[in-house]
């Protein structure tokens, strides 16, 4: 059954998808920090926080707007950006270096980086590998873009 | 005391017009391209143990060729590359192979970093849930615990002194003595996690072996600093290791010490390893390491009083206070102390220097506490 | 500098006569009822295992060690009782809030859970299967070779001070053994990686060695670690995102997403230590900004550094082709100016927030990035 991205059910099916490979991600290593991600859909955001703790997703939320003092950071793209990337993944099996969330956020020109405080900016990197494979598991998903 | 760099780059214009030149045309330099370095083509020699410093022991890169004196790099520069004129001298105080170098460094280090454990996950902590030792056996454990997160800094703080001190084309020896650094602090974070769980807390500090911590600390060479941690204490600490792992009251100290074990034995393999290259490479520094050996030597004599230990290994080894559990823990302690000092001395013999038990007073007292032991139907094996 | 105990033990009969006491099963135990806290600790978190954040308790914990430490010079452990005639261990930094961080427990606990192994993390033979063009295999060694001389530095600059530190700080002092461990790992890396790929190592920088050096010998510890700490490994972390995102190879992309996870909690500490020792020590921020406008420049001679620049541009832009440079160039300016802004945030957000207008570097790199 396919799932719509932007969506909670989106995010909670990748949840589901972690605790199902959990070795892979304890193998990785404490996952500690809350971030934001937006989707501009058409002019508007649709905005989710995502909570992570030690080695799972613990809680998914959309929220009408992202508090960054409440966030790490939050990852923003348009729409079009993030399907691209999330069909990367699906092709793939994984996203190729030209659509990892490193690639794409890099000089803020794809997706964009966006925080409070630096500190908080800086655990998107402490946990990239877990934060990376946590979308590349979006190659075991049927997802439908709106 | 502060280095400053030759060239305030802020204020040296050559090097920011070059670089906006660069920028700016694209036109590059590029004599970099043309390092005067071996080209090498390395393969990994088995593919499940993945790409080690072993296969890229070749050529001016490996470490089989380092001279016993390196006389052309004092730099931050990776052994092999090309050395400019302008790169500052990073002060090594040791740029001497036999003062440092031990056959089998790249392994122990490759076998560290593969083999790291975690203090915090890797042990069972919820088992002791529930648990709830005597208080004779649980202070007797939480004394110990206190004595070994006591001493295993030393071990860090120690050759990571050293570190800096040691030229960087030794990178084989500088990153075993990182990875050591990282398995004391794991060491000292264990022992005191389990202290902390005991209900008892920490116990007593202990004076006499914090001497010997200062002797482990301040010696004049590294490898009198090897000799008399890797070799000495390390060793003695081995075989206390894998005496605890005996006595272990529960599953999890059981599965604590054979883990710490583990890390412990690789140090004491190079500090074997270290000692022997060391005798037959620079054979003038035998007698320095003997006279280390005697002051090393002297304190463990000192040891000796450090009860506070003793008792508690006799309380644990014997299962309590009452005299036929003391007399059991006599015994099993005699045998811990004997087994020490005769390990210590099969170490010396294999390393080459035999000829230490006629000069050791530690082995005049061996062989008289054997001999006692014996009489008393101790047996030791 | 060899230490020799107060006496001849070999011929010290009270030594003898104690051991003879217990051996003979007199045991004193003085020991036995040590005036320290009882404590049971448990995991908050089963899933997460018994931590140091777990054990922060009372005296045994970190919280409460005081700004001074007086009380001890030796190797006690904290929360211990203390008897008889201590050793001083030469200890040189026993102000907490000259090596604190008040995340310095979390990342240890991090850098131990996110642990890789270079020898088998890394899938190599992609590298033999798949080679690339020499101009480009030839820039991978040479960026490769400058990163091996950043981390033989950012090995030695906790290992010149962790066994001056005061042992009460044992969780920062724990924190600076990973370090030492993350950098000689990234060395590892680094030179498997230059190695194996066929060209051989490159030229060592005399221009980043210099300001290296003057970063590692700073004659304080708040000043080298926000020289090592925040200024090399937040600037190493934006170049390792660089690398990744014009990684010419998988293996290439792999080993820099390890090594920003690494340079991140090192940059994290940093910020978080220098945030401290100026929230504790605000009459201090005048001499930390003397300080970095004095060392700041080793930057320059890091990012300017031909040993560096140079394959960067063959790097981003895919090769020697003058649309390929072109591309690099664009793509260097950009990683200069962004190393360098997010520099800048960095000593603001730590408390020095007038920094950016005080330091000569931004407009310096304004003008070299706006030369593309």
């Amino acid at each position: 059954m396919s799932i719509s991205f932007p969506s909670t059910e989106y995010f909670e099916a990748l949840k589901a998808q972690m605790a199902a490979n959990e070795e892979k991600f304890r193998r990785l290593g404490f996952i500690d920090t809350t971030f934001g991600v937006s989707v501009g859909v058409n002019g508007k955001a649709r905005n989710f926080v995502l909570e992570f703790e030690v080695f799972d997703l613990k809680n998914v939320s959309e929220v009408p707007a992202i508090d960054l003092k409440k966030v790490d950071f939050q990852i923003q793209g348009d729409s079009q950006v993030w399907r691209e990337m999330i069909e990367n993944i699906r092709r793939n099996g994984e996203a190729d270096s030209a659509h990892d969330i490193n690639t794409l956020a890099h000089f803020g020109e794809r997706l964009k980086i966006v925080y409070d405080d630096p500190d908080g900016h800086d655990k998107l990197y402490r946990f990239m590998e877990s934060i990376q494979e946590f979308f590349d598991l979006s190659s075991k998903l049927e997802v439908s873009f709106n | 005391m502060a280095y400053l760099s030759t060239t305030n780059f802020a204020e040296d214009k050559d090097f920011i017009d070059k670089w906006l030149y660069t920028i700016r045309t694209g036109q590059m330099d590029l004599s970099w391209m043309k390092s005067a370095t071996e080209k090498i083509s390395p393969e990994e020699a088995n593919p499940r143990r993945g790409l080690t410093y072993r296969d890229l022991n070749v050529g001016t890169y490996g470490y089989t060729d380092i001279p016993e004196k390196v006389r052309n790099n004092r730099s931050y520069a990776p052994r092999g590359a090309e050395i400019p004129d302008g790169v500052p001298d990073a002060q090594p105080w040791v740029s001497r192979k036999s003062e440092l170098w031990a056959f089998n460094t790249e392994s122990y280090y490759e076998e560290a970093v593969s083999r790291q454990w975690n203090a915090t996950t890797d042990i069972p902590w919820d088992r002791l849930d529930g648990v709830e030792l005597p208080e004779v056996t649980g202070k007797a454990l939480s004394q110990l615990m206190t004595f070994l997160t006591e001493v295993e800094m030393i071990a860090t703080d120690t050759p990571a002194m050293w570190l800096p001190r040691l030229n960087p084309d030794f990178i084989e020896v500088r990153s075993f003595i990182a990875a050591q650094a990282m398995d004391e602090a794991r060491h000292a974070e264990v022992f005191r996690k389990r202290a902390l769980t005991t209900g008892w807390g920490l116990m007593q500090a202990s004076p006499i072996n914090e001497m010997a911590l200062k002797h482990l600390r301040d010696a004049d060479s590294f490898s009198e600093m090897s000799v008399a941690l890797h070799l000495v204490a390390e060793g003695n600490v081995l075989t206390l290791f894998r005496f605890s792992e005996y006595l272990s009251p529960t599953d999890v100290d059981k599965k604590i010490f054979r883990l710490v074990m583990q890390d412990e034995a690789r140090h004491v393999g190079y500090g074997m390893q270290h000692f022997k290259y060391v005798l037959e490479h620079f054979p003038e520094k035998r007698e320095v390491l003997h006279a280390h050996l005697d002051e090393a030597e002297n304190i463990s004599f000192a040891g000796a009083a450090a009860t506070e230990l003793t008792e508690a290994f006799i309380i644990l080894a014997g299962g309590g206070l009452k005299k036929e559990n003391i007399e059991q823990g006599i015994k099993i302690t005699t045998q811990f102390n004997l087994k020490q000092m005769q390990e210590h001395f099969e170490r010396l013999d294999k390393c080459g220097m035999p000829e230490r038990r006629e000069r050791s007073k530690l082995y005049l007292m061996y062989e008289m506490g054997r001999a006692a032991a014996e009489n008393a139907g101790i047996k030791l094996n | 500098m060899a230490f020799y105990a107060d006496k001849d033990y070999t011929i010290d009969e009270t030594v003898l006569q104690a051991a003879q006491k217990v051996m003979e099963g007199n045991l004193g135990l003085h020991w036995y009822n040590a005036k320290t806290e009882r404590l049971a600790g448990r995991p908050s978190d089963p899933k997460r295992g018994l931590t140091y954040q777990d054990l922060n308790v009372g005296s045994y914990g970190y919280t409460d060690i005081p700004e001074d430490v007086r009380t001890s010079q030796s190797m006690v452990s904290r929360g211990s009782e203390k008897v008889g005639k201590l050793p001083d261990m030469g200890y040189v930094v026993n102000r907490k809030s000259d090596v604190w961080s008040d995340n310095v427990a979390e990342l240890y606990e991090e850098v131990k859970a996110r642990r890789w192994v270079p020898a088998t993390d890394i899938p190599w033979t992609e590298l033999h299967t798949k080679p690339l063009a020499p101009e480009l295999e030839m820039a991978c060694a040479q960026l490769y070779t400058f990163l091996q001389e950043c981390q033989i530095v950012s090995m030695d600059f906790p290992s010149k001070w962790v066994a001056v530190i005061n042992q009460d700080f044992l969780e920062q002092k724990s924190w600076m053994c990973a370090q030492m461990l993350d950098a000689s790992r990234l060395f590892e890396v680094f030179r498997k990686r230059a190695l194996f790929g066929g060209a051989g190592l490159g030229r060592a920088s005399a221009t980043a060695e210099q300001g290296l050096k003057e970063w590692l010998w700073a004659d304080r510890y708040p000043q080298g670690s926000v020289s090592i700490n925040l200024s090399l490994a937040g600037f190493l972390l934006t170049l390792y995102r660089q690398v990744g995102a014009f990684a010419p190879t998988n293996v290439d992309r792999k080993i820099m997403r390890y090594a920003m996870q690494d340079a991140a909690r090192q940059t994290a500490y940093g910020l978080g230590q220098l945030r401290y020792f100026l929230k504790h020590r605000p009459l201090e921020a005048n001499g930390m900004e003397s300080y970095l406008d004095l060392t700041e420049h080793a930057l320059l001679g890091l990012i300017g550094s031909p040993e560096l620049l140079e394959p960067m541009i063959i790097i981003c832009g895919g090769g020697l082709e003058k649309a390929q440079v072109d591309k690099g160039r664009a793509a260097t300016a950009k990683f200069i100016k962004l190393a360098v802004r997010e520099y800048m945030e960095r000593i603001a957000a730590a408390g020095l927030a007038g920094h950016g207008k005080r330091s000569k570097i931004p407009a310096m790199v304004d003008r070299i990035s706006a030369a593309a």
